[in-house]
């Protein structure tokens, strides 16, 4: 990592360190005031979209860790989320077990099912690997329908997330359970990519042939990225779960796969920005476009028929992320390292 | 250097965009300035499934205006809608739904069971109360905070067997009924009601394989030849299609085309049996299949239809053209909506209503919704009446069949009765 004129390291501790500079310490101090006071000046309605950011995230973070890391692509991350949403309810709500034993049961089998659909991966990748993941989505959502244990097309309640008799009721404490668990989640993955572990993902995403004759295991290594990816994904379903308090199969639709994947490549694939940066920027943008662009214009243009409007929504969605991938294919995390390296040579621009 | 400030202004304007939007957002009072009735009404007018949501979103929006600008609102209050497109999304809909508390709004309507079963549970948990045009049973069975506009899938089914077994088996023994449903809650209300009531009808039910499991379709199928070869098979006296448009219409044809039909009877519950259905599959073909409908049809005698008709003719004719049959739905929800506030307004004051809190949700569901009696929705559908115990505003649906082309009704109001489902050791499971 490249660091401001006159900082240096002169150990490898400090080499290794996360944060590691005052102005870096300040910002991340000034960031986590801003987000855990974020109840007291947002309504309920925002603390709702940063929570289903906060889950998405998660979620993005075990994709990113599949496909970013470790170059194992897959089309089916909605199917996992929901084996984790499912899982979380029948342990919490046909089971009656705690919360937390939910979280991480939806977490273990998620990984479990993940590591399953993966093992084709050790036989092919790119766009075959991504035929058998699609099929993990129709697969797991057709069981979902017909397995009497998830409530099959009706659905199934889930009760409010609890630990240690408090019960997360309203909007602002799941947030800040959502947000804690999400901030644990970055963290792990931004450690995760320094670790041996991450650096054979990132040899086998980068070569695996390679990476194979340097010794690495390749099928451990890619179920092993199977397996975090889609813990990952299971902890996500199970918040999402606790969050909604109802499940329905279609609520994991394989439009749901194809924006996560969509996600982790506006924010920039393979960094640990990435998933942030592209889970912010897709949520709000649907809605900015939902809440405030379209009740916008059908209030400020009343000539036109009712409902005129919304086929805005799609249109513009679809333009912003095509010009997205056009002028920055690199991702939201690429332009803001550049403009970390303006800020640094500031006030010289080379 | 002069990029590089440009960049920054930029991005700080940006920034500081993004995050005032949500504040201005947060610090807005629930609008009761110039007395206003905030009601929040979400349609799928984009995403799969918009050729229902979009003329749905249309009828309640149109109903409205017309409401607002020519009666002058409900009890001198100016209704203001909070209209938000939820895409057939059901993420994007929990989100809509906290928005429409965050609005002040006193309750809100969705149009398909799917995204108000996507949403319930919030506004359950809220008690702030929601109302579906379509419905099925696990929305409001046991009875909560949310209601239905008019009777669900399963008691299509039921209404149907019943009309059938009154009108037209002659046959001795048990009519064979096959149930080709869609593989979601709307598939799913007609066969929890035929495992309910089948042998109280005195009907025999061909499941696919084990009780409970139906002949199965997806939303986007393109061939039941398989399915229908196996169901003809088995000489069913009546196909009955609980689904949307597109898949019935497909399912009709198939069964034409295996000469199944004409020979038996092919049925639909009321999400397929809309004039898409007989444009799909063609009039000669679909001629002769009978339809439950909760509504009325287009052309009708009833005091509702004609403000209805000069609406959609002014702002919609495309919606006209087709006859669409969901618009008149909508348009009938609206009318419920402010039936209920002007209920509301009068049993506990417009003070109560005001602030668009826990406190105005509770009275309007308790002094408006529940207090609804006999309300005739301009003649458009069943009457509506709240009963303890049973969320179904509406009771009624009337049996219809193609004939020449056109839905013709065959019956009036027939009274579906109420299914405790929740006392079926089965029910979700």
């Amino acid at each position: 990592m490249s660091l401001p004129c006159g900082t240096r390291n002169h150990n490898y501790a400090e080499d290794m360190a996360i944060v590691r500079t005052k102005t870096h310490r300040v910002l991340i101090i000034g960031l986590l005031v801003i987000i855990f006071t974020a109840p007291l000046y947002f309504s309920n309605y925002w603390l709702g979209v940063f929570n289903l950011i906060g889950i998405t995230l998660i979620a993005a973070i075990g994709l990113n860790i599949l496909v970013g890391y470790c170059g194992q692509l897959s089309i089916g991350h909605a199917g996992f989320i929901a084996v984790g949403a499912y899982t979380a309810a029948i342990l919490t709500n046909r089971l009656e077990m705690p919360f937390l034993v939910g979280l991480i049961g939806a977490g273990v089998v998620s990984g479990l099912i993940g590591i399953i659909f993966g093992l084709p991966s050790v036989r092919v990748k790119g766009f075959y690997l991504a035929i058998t993941t699609i099929a993990a989505q129709f697969i797991i959502i057709w069981v979902i329908n017909h397995w009497g244990y998830t409530g099959g097309f009706l659905g199934i309640k889930v009760p409010y997330a609890s630990i240690g008799g408090f019960v997360f009721r309203s909007e602002s404490s799941q947030f800040y359970l959502i947000i804690i668990i999400a901030a644990l989640c970055v963290f792990f993955a931004k450690n995760l990519a320094r670790t041996k572990v991450g650096r054979a993902f990132i040899a086998i995403r980068d070569n695996d042939l390679a990476a194979e004759v340097m010794g690495i295991n390749l099928l451990y290594y890619k179920l092993l990225a199977f397996f975090i990816g889609c813990f990952f994904a299971g902890i996500a379903g199970a918040l999402l779960a606790h969050w909604i308090g109802f499940l329905n199969a279609e609520q994991f639709s394989f439009t749901e796969s194809i924006l996560y994947v969509g996600m982790i490549i506006i924010g920039g694939l393979g960094t640990s920005l990435g998933p942030i940066f592209g889970v912010v920027f897709i949520r709000i943008l649907q809605q900015l476009l939902t809440v405030e662009l379209v009740p916008f214009l059908e209030s400020s243009f009343t000539m036109f028929p009712s409902g005129f409007a919304t086929g805005i929504t799609p249109m513009l969605f679809g333009l912003v992320i095509v010009l997205f991938l056009i002028l920055e294919p690199r991702g939201l995390a690429h332009r803001w390292s550049l403009f970390k390296s303006a800020y640094r040579l500031w006030p010289f621009s080379y | 250097m002069k990029n590089r400030t440009l960049i920054i202004t930029t991005i700080v304007c940006l920034a500081l965009i993004i995050s005032v939007m949500p504040i201005f957002s947060a610090c807005g009072e629930p609008s009761t300035e110039g007395k206003t009735l905030k009601v929040g009404i979400t349609t799928p007018t984009t995403g799969k499934a918009a050729e229902k949501g979009a003329p749905m979103g249309h009828g309640n929006l149109d109903c409205f205006e017309y409401i607002n600008s020519e009666l002058g609102g409900v009890e001198g209050y100016e209704v203001e809608v909070v209209w938000r497109d939820n895409g057939y999304d059901a993420s994007k809909v929990v989100t809509i739904v906290k928005n429409f508390m965050d609005e002040g709004c006193l309750m809100y309507t969705t149009s398909s069971s799917a995204m108000m079963t996507a949403s319930m549970e919030v506004a359950n948990r809220a008690g702030f109360a929601g109302m579906a045009a379509f419905s099925s049973p696990i929305i409001y069975r046991p009875p909560q905070h949310i209601y239905g506009q008019m009777p669900d899938y399963g008691d299509d089914f039921l209404a149907f067997a019943k009309y059938y077994m009154d009108n037209v088996w002659k046959g001795s023994g048990k009519p064979k009924f096959a149930i080709h449903a869609l593989n979601n809650s709307t598939g799913k209300g007609a066969i929890d009601a035929a495992l309910a009531y089948a042998d109280s009808l005195g009907i025999e039910i061909l499941w696919d394989g084990q009780a409970g499991k139906a002949f199965e379709h997806k939303a986007d199928s393109t061939s039941e030849m398989e399915s229908l070869t196996r169901i003809k098979a088995m000489n069913p006296d009546v196909l009955y299609i609980s689904s949307t448009p597109a898949p019935t219409a497909l399912i009709v044809k198939n069964a034409y085309e295996l000469g199944m039909f004409p020979g038996i009877t092919i049925a639909s519950g009321h999400a397929g049996f809309t004039s898409v259905l007989i444009d799909i599959a063609g009039a000669d073909i679909a001629e002769g299949v009978y339809g439950v409908f909760p509504t009325v049809n287009w052309g009708d005698d009833v005091s509702a239809m004609a403000k209805m008709t000069e609406y959609i003719q002014k702002n919609h004719p495309e919606d006209y053209e087709k006859k669409n049959m969901d618009y008149i739905t909508c348009w009938a929800q609206s009318l419920i909506v402010a039936e209920i506030l002007k209920t509301a307004v009068k049993n506990a004051g417009y003070d109560a209503l005001a602030a668009g809190d826990a406190d105005s949700w509770k009275a309007l569901e308790e002094q408006g919704i529940q207090k609804l009696k006999d309300y005739a929705v301009g003649g458009l559908h069943g009457p509506v009446s709240y009963t303890a115990g049973d969320n179904r505003l509406s009771k009624s649906v009337r049996v219809f069949h193609v004939k020449d082309g056109d839905i013709v009704p065959l019956t009036d109001w027939i009274d579906a009765p109420v299914v405790k489902y929740e006392e079926f050791d089965w029910f979700g499971k």
